[in-house]
């Protein structure tokens, strides 16, 4: 297992259209149409024809390729004065399904190098009114292991010399979610994908885990966001990654983080147990009212409970997530779940805490070397696993899809 | 110059110590006191008097003045002398001095002294009042902190604290109040929870032990209710829950049956006998024949045996008594048309059949015999 679980701010909704013309003179056109000094009413039918054109993949290399397009795109972005709220908010929208294709990643970083900086800036801008597009986007390009992942990464680790902002970005980033109203024109749930991809890095990771910054402890009250799926993934996202971390580990179990907590609450339901079992648990989950209710998402239930296997790969961090009453809630989950891949996930992490230690060497799980015939035939069980699990949910109700037609929301 | 240096030897100079007492002589110098006495007499210590009104002399600007209060304060806050510190710091205070950091000084040292006195809310009240003067006053928070915490204020404990780390993140006292604090209030959160979890069972609990008496056709009675005639007698909750005199309960076992708390009585000796659990599917006779094996000591005559023994209700409300038979189970006895259960807990007479007593008991009432 790597460090993975990307999240995307997805494509936009828009009508595909249709191109007579060549591209080039269409380019031509529009980089006029787009530019500052035309009529407004001009200016945001151009912007609204290039949001129809990312809508579509020969679309978006037709845009791609027209390096002018791009930047006097980039300039709308700005909103410079004159221009009308609606073309600059297709702008942005147009810039956000860009961004969401993998491939044509370079050719927008070779066109617009500084965007990733400016993207950051805006979607950190407590008054932008687009930067919950600006999240999006920027959650769109860190998706993929890239060039613009680690640009992204490099410069929201730097220290500024700004006066008003000394913290690197990625603190500012923290701060954005956490803060309630941090940005009252715009929501900023993408951020918490961004994160999540950001996590992917072990620079990024080791940030996060300074245990001098108080970052985690900030950001684990989003698991219980209502608001937004989005935000809940992302958070969980990152805490998953960060969990690759062994080191980290006993800090993160510990009373100064009291990380499983958290991880278990939103798979805890409203049963009852003796009074023993409930002595057992942590604080925060006795006694739970009958109206309590679980993560609805089954992905982020999936992704909890794969992030407490992680806080099992040491033998004191298992110790301690054992110690922490963590097989009571899951039993309970697991009677009550119907995911076949969640309860899949579940039974596994269960067998870990209620099996019999580990021998000697393979201690720490993550550090374990796998000889390539075991390797093999382990990826040969997993496979024949998959198509079980296909075969269940063709005959059981389908969830739908998570990226079709996924806009922020 | 001889006779010059003989005057020495001979005249003694003035304020000169004596030699028996020059030990307390010294001791009513200033300069040499051990102690100050708490009160001053100009009369006995004009020395002293003097210092005194030098040093709290009006004139001087109240900064000073009450600089010098803050000063006497914090002497006295050292010798532990909480209640003059009090004093002191609050005359400091009165002089209405205009700088907003020796007055939150003031207060803040004010809160310490009262807080150490186990006034917390007046050492809270300084606390706020400083916070209000200097908002920056790192001091001010940390002691409205721990007043807060004292009062198991644990939510107002933990936002001052997060205001005092806004200021300084790794300020070490906050960082173990907001610990403590935080801890606390969510074990009293728990606590909260797991007494709503009591309630509801209990709730639960009263609500399937009424649904069965009431599956039973058995009939309940509060005291209360017999006041009010034009009511059904009721069946109501209050009373249910609490236990009666020696403690018993209703209770409804596993297999859905009954048991009362059940009286027995005895009036041809004003005795009764207590049954905490009688088991509704059990007999009366089943009961007798063990509590009666030995007769009792006050049955004088020797005469209550299991089966000399007659069992009889009063239906109050008819003033008409009803025979129940040994063989019968205690449901079937509860669910007699005329019979009614006060405050959860049925009773029962009995006497000696063919007693004089029993022949005197009954006379003049209407007895339902059994046939």
């Amino acid at each position: 297992m790597w460090p993975g679980g990307s999240s995307c701010g997805g494509f936009l909704e828009v009508s595909p259209m249709e191109s007579h013309l060549e591209a080039e003179d269409v380019a031509q056109e529009f980089v006029t149409f787009l530019n500052q000094g035309t009529p407004p009413d001009i200016q945001a039918k151009a912007a609204r024809y290039v949001l129809g054109l990312t809508g579509s993949e020969p679309g978006r290399s037709l845009l791609t390729a027209q390096k002018g397009l791009l930047q006097a795109l980039a300039k709308l972005l700005e909103a410079p004065p004159g221009t009308a709220a609606g073309a600059v908010g297709d702008a942005w929208r147009a810039l956000v399904n860009l961004c969401a294709e993998p491939s044509i990643h370079g050719s927008l970083l070779a066109a617009l190098p500084g965007l990733p900086v400016q993207l950051l800036a805006r979607a950190l801008a407590p008054n932008w009114p687009w930067a919950g597009e600006a999240a999006a986007a920027l959650a769109n390009l860190s998706r993929e292991s890239g060039p613009a992942r680690e640009l992204l990464a490099e410069s929201s680790l730097e220290s500024t010399n700004d006066e008003a902002n000394q913290e690197p970005s990625l603190a500012r980033l923290v701060t954005a979610l956490t803060t309630p109203d941090y940005n009252p024109h715009a929501p900023l749930h993408y951020l918490a994908s961004v994160l999540s991809n950001l996590s992917q890095l072990p620079g990024a990771r080791a940030f996060l885990l300074d245990p001098n910054r108080c970052l985690i402890q900030h950001l684990l009250p989003l698991i219980h966001c209502p608001d937004s799926a989005v935000r809940r993934m992302g958070v969980v996202g990152m805490l998953r990654n960060c969990c690759f971390e062994h080191r980290s580990h006993e800090w993160l179990l510990g009373p100064q983080v009291e990380l499983l907590t958290f991880l278990l609450m939103p798979l805890a339901g409203p049963e009852e147990f003796s009074e023993d079992e409930m002595d057992r648990l942590p604080v925060d989950l006795q006694y739970l009212p009958p109206d309590k209710e679980r993560e609805p998402d089954p992905d982020i239930r999936r992704m909890l409970i794969e992030t407490i296997m992680l806080l099992t790969a040491t033998a004191p961090g298992r110790q301690l997530v054992k110690d922490q009453g963590a097989y009571l809630v899951l039993r309970e989950l697991h009677s009550w779940e119907r995911d076949p891949n969640v309860r899949l996930a579940c039974e596994k992490l269960i067998q870990v805490l209620i099996g019999d230690e580990p021998e000697a060497g393979m201690e720490n799980l993550l550090e374990v070397s796998v000889p390539p015939d075991v390797e093999q035939r382990l990826q040969q069980l997993d496979q024949q696993e998959q198509q079980q699990l296909q075969q269940e949910r063709e005959e059981a109700v389908q969830s739908p899809s998570r990226l079709d037609g996924l806009g922020p929301s | 110059m001889d006779a010059f240096l003989d005057k020495f030897r001979s005249q003694q100079y003035r304020g000169r110590l004596h030699e028996d007492t020059w030990e307390q002589e010294l001791d009513k110098i200033p300069m040499f006191m051990k102690e100050a006495p708490s009160e001053i007499n100009p009369q006995e210590n004009p020395d002293l008097a003097c210092l005194q009104s030098l040093i709290f002399d009006d004139e001087r600007p109240p900064e000073e003045q009450a600089k010098t209060y803050k000063d006497e304060g914090n002497d006295y806050f050292k010798d532990r002398d909480y209640k003059k510190a009090v004093a002191a710091y609050t005359e400091g205070l009165s002089k209405k001095c205009s700088d907003p950091t020796l007055s939150a000084v003031l207060l803040t040292n004010r809160a310490a002294a009262q807080y150490h006195l186990g006034n917390l809310r007046s050492a809270l009240n300084d606390a706020t009042a400083a916070r209000k003067l200097r908002p920056s006053h790192l001091k001010a928070i940390v002691r409205g902190a721990i007043c807060h915490l004292e009062l198991r204020n644990f939510s107002e404990a933990v936002s001052w604290c997060d205001e005092g780390l806004r200021l300084d993140s790794k300020e070490r006292k906050l960082l173990e109040i907001r610990a403590k604090a935080d801890k606390l209030k969510r074990a009293t959160e728990r606590d909260v929870r797991k007494a709503k979890m009591k309630e509801r069972k209990d709730e639960a609990q009263k609500g399937a032990l009424l649904h069965a008496v009431q599956a039973r056709n058995i009939q309940l009675v509060s005291p209360a209710a017999e006041e009010d005639e034009e009511e059904e007698p009721m069946s109501p909750r209050g009373g249910l829950g609490s236990e009666n005199a020696i403690g018993a309960r209703v209770s409804l076992d596993d297999h859905g049956r009954l048991s009362w708390p059940t009286l027995f009585l005895y009036p041809e000796y004003g005795q009764t006998d207590f049954i905490s659990a009688f088991h509704e599917d059990s007999r009366f006779i089943d009961h007798l024949m063990v509590m009666f094996e030995e007769l009792p000591p006050w049955d004088l005559e020797r005469k209550y045996h299991p089966h000399h023994l007659e069992l009889y209700f009063e239906d109050e409300d008819r003033e008409e008594v009803y025979q129940v038979s040994q063989e019968s189970t205690l449901l079937e006895a509860l669910q007699h048309a005329r019979y009614f259960v006060k405050a959860w807990m049925p009773a029962f007479l009995i006497l000696v059949k063919q007693s004089p007593f029993c022949k005197n008991f009954l006379r003049g009432r209407k007895v339902h015999r059994l046939k």
